[in-house]
């Protein structure tokens, strides 16, 4: 579904990116962890090419996302994409987020994009919160309506780029329920988060990145009991501390 | 003698308020230009294509460089020993109009650069084009800031407007002019020229103040 | 175009070019130091807290700032005679353009003393200092500082409108340009040539004001 093939970044002289070599399945959720500045966000934004790559493949499906001739826009309708900081458009009501791109790129029409909209809230589990604006919610609920607004599309694949940092630790919750529901739905998933309850539960592999390298790639019950990479153990002993 | 100027000047009312409305005509013009390149440049300016870039910031530095005076003498004198035949008004409306879009175009690539880029980052990952992701998200939350130095440069355009009565425009400032010749009173003269931009630029002033939210006298002491 | 471009005659002419940008030069710089002084006095009436010595400046500020400078300038060039007053084109000039730009500088500087937190202000009236003081060693000296920008970008602007005392026959920049094309019929040349040396002027005072900008930037926070 998701293939990175020697993939090669740089942000002037820094190597961001090192010969990645990612599969990912349909229907697989990976969860990819590291310490800041690993380069798993870049990974992630390379995927919808919100970043360019130097060198090497990136295929989503048959798209190839490195290829400057691959048609961005259905790129980008088959991958929805959560932000840390939400970037709800702060003029627009919760159910116009939602709605915009389905009508103004699939010119899907008012009434029904609406219907969507708010089956779309439901799922998120606000509904009743269409109207407000981004300013009215608060941090879980914006960032719902963010999944919910990757999900407009009727994505293959959605990406999240640590969707629970920039929250409040009681709102974590609401947002990771909502993640996990995704996943027993079958939706293909890639998430940066250090969320290792989420790994636990719903991951079904999990990528710890490094300095701009994938060190390791493992399945959860193997990453979190036996890692074998002295980088991967020290990580981990640093976020399971507390 | 000031009563009697008085009088005269009076008389010749409506040779002002005529004039006035040639400023009102030339102004109007100018500013609706100027505001609709003034915004398209803009918003192509605060993109990332370098060479269209390059070329505005040029503009924008030879049009903010140089005084208006001289670009209208420019556009009415010279244009004719290239060919182009240009009438006081269009030269006017034309000089104005290239004027205004410099300094809008400023305006409204500062501010379209002022929203944060992941807002059109979330446009573009849910598959809106560049145009749409101007149209739908950035340009509307840009509007805010735009809006008072936009009014601020409104007014400053309309006082010069003053400048195309040189090439001889009959507008509210060429009125005063002409007047001070039959009436040699200038204090009274261009005291109602003044009056006159003073009626069409106050509430402007007034309402550029407003937006962006000044204290009033009273509030603020040292 | 530039095949009848004549070089040769802007070559000849250019002492008079070169005047004529002396002129220019010193016009606006007097006219820069009235303005200052304009602009503070305004805005130090204008946050005086009294209203008889408020109102006047406010009144001051929005009438310039709503009315052309052409017509102040003609206001003024038509209006002193009759009051018996007799200044020289470049003088009448100089006080049309200080009044004006003194109210842009007032508002320049009322937006750089508000930019001052409260507490300095309160800080120094608590240690006993008197509004004078205040404004000379508290407030001035911080303001300035950050209104330098802007105030190049008033000066950018004072340099442009002296190009109006041409039309009350100063000789200046623009003047020069505008003999040249009256004289010798050459508008092209006369003004073309302008509008580089006023480019000159205009790159020089951008470059400086971009300048003290990063120096403003670059500067250590306090308490960091």
């Amino acid at each position: 579904m998701i293939r990175f093939n020697k993939v090669n970044k740089y942000f002037g002289d820094l190597h961001v990116l090192q010969d990645i070599d990612l599969n990912i399945a349909p229907s697989e959720v990976a969860v990819v962890c590291g310490p800041s500045g690993s380069g798993k966000s870049t990974l992630i934004r390379c995927i919808n090419r919100l970043e360019t790559i130097q060198s090497g493949e990136i295929f989503v499906d048959d798209l190839a996302v490195h290829d400057r001739a691959t048609d961005l826009i259905r790129l980008r309708t088959e991958v929805g994409f959560v932000f840390q900081q939400f970037n709800l458009y702060p003029h627009m009501t919760a159910l116009e987020n939602v709605t915009l791109a389905p009508m103004k790129v699939r010119k899907t029409p008012p009434t029904q994009a609406r219907e969507l909209g708010l089956d779309l809230l439901a799922k998120v589990g606000i509904h009743e919160k269409a109207d407000a604006y981004p300013a009215q919610l608060s941090g879980g609920q914006q960032q719902r309506v963010a999944i919910a607004r990757g999900l407009a599309m009727e994505p293959q694949i959605m990406l999240f780029d640590e969707p629970t940092s920039a929250l409040d630790p009681e709102m974590i919750n609401e947002v990771l329920e909502v993640m996990i529901q995704l996943a027993k739905d079958g939706m293909t998933m890639v998430v940066v988060t250090h969320e290792m309850g989420f790994a636990r539960e719903v991951g079904h592999k999990v990528v710890f990145m490094d300095m701009g390298q994938i060190v390791e790639t493992a399945s959860p019950d193997k990453f979190f009991t036996n890692a074998q990479n002295e980088r991967t153990l020290l990580f981990l002993s640093k976020i399971l501390s507390h | 003698m000031w009563g009697f100027y008085l009088q005269n000047l009076l008389d010749s009312l409506p040779f002002f308020f005529k004039g006035l409305w040639v400023t009102v005509q030339v102004a109007g013009l100018s500013l609706a230009i100027g505001t609709v390149c003034g915004f398209m440049l803009g918003i192509a300016r605060a993109g990332r294509v370098r060479a269209l870039n390059f070329v505005l910031a040029v503009y924008v530095d030879l049009i903010r460089g140089t005084p208006f005076l001289v670009q209208i003498f420019i556009v009415f004198f010279i244009l004719p020993e290239w060919g182009i035949q240009l009438e006081a008004f269009s030269s006017a409306v034309l000089s104005l109009s290239i004027y205004g879009t410099a300094y809008i175009c400023e305006i409204v690539c500062g501010a379209v650069q002022g929203v944060p880029n992941g807002q059109r980052e979330a446009a573009a990952a849910s598959g809106l084009n560049w145009i749409q992701q101007m149209r739908y998200v950035v340009v509307p939350q840009a509007l805010r800031p735009i809006l008072p130095p936009l009014v601020g440069q409104y007014v400053l355009l309309i006082k010069d407007t003053a400048v195309v009565s040189v090439i001889g425009l009959t507008d509210v400032t060429r009125v005063g002019w002409l007047t001070v010749q039959r009436i040699p009173n200038g204090i009274l003269v261009f005291g109602l020229v003044g009056l006159l931009y003073f009626s069409i630029c106050y509430p402007l002033v007034w309402f550029s103040n407003r937006l962006e939210g000044r204290l009033t006298v009273e509030d603020n002491t040292l | 175009m530039l095949e009848t471009f004549n070089f040769r005659v802007i070559w000849a002419t250019m002492p008079q070019f070169l005047h004529g940008l002396g002129a220019t030069a010193w016009i606006s710089l007097v006219a820069l130091v009235g303005a200052m002084l304009v602009g503070i006095l305004a805005c130090v009436m204008r946050l005086s807290g009294r209203r008889l010595l408020a109102l006047p400046a406010v009144v001051f500020i929005e009438v310039i700032r709503s009315t052309p400078l052409l017509a102040q300038l003609y206001f003024f060039y038509f209006g002193l005679p009759g009051l018996g007053l007799r200044f020289s084109e470049t003088q009448t000039g100089i006080v049309a353009l200080s009044l004006n730009s003194g109210a842009y500088v007032a508002e320049i500087i009322r937006a750089g003393v508000m930019s001052i937190p409260r507490g300095q202000t309160e800080a120094a009236a608590a240690s006993g200092l008197n509004l004078y003081q205040r404004l000379r060693y508290i407030i001035l000296p911080q303001a300035i500082g950050v209104t330098i920008p802007a105030l190049l970008g008033q000066m950018i602007v004072l340099v442009k409108d002296s190009a109006l005392l041409a039309l009350i026959s100063v000789f200046e920049l623009t003047r020069a340009g505008q003999l040249m094309a009256s004289e010798r019929f050459m508008p092209a040349e006369g003004f073309f040539t302008t509008a580089v040396f006023y480019l000159l002027i205009y790159f020089v005072l951008k470059y400086a004001s971009g300048q003290w900008q990063k120096r403003l930037i670059f500067r250590p926070a306090g308490g960091v």
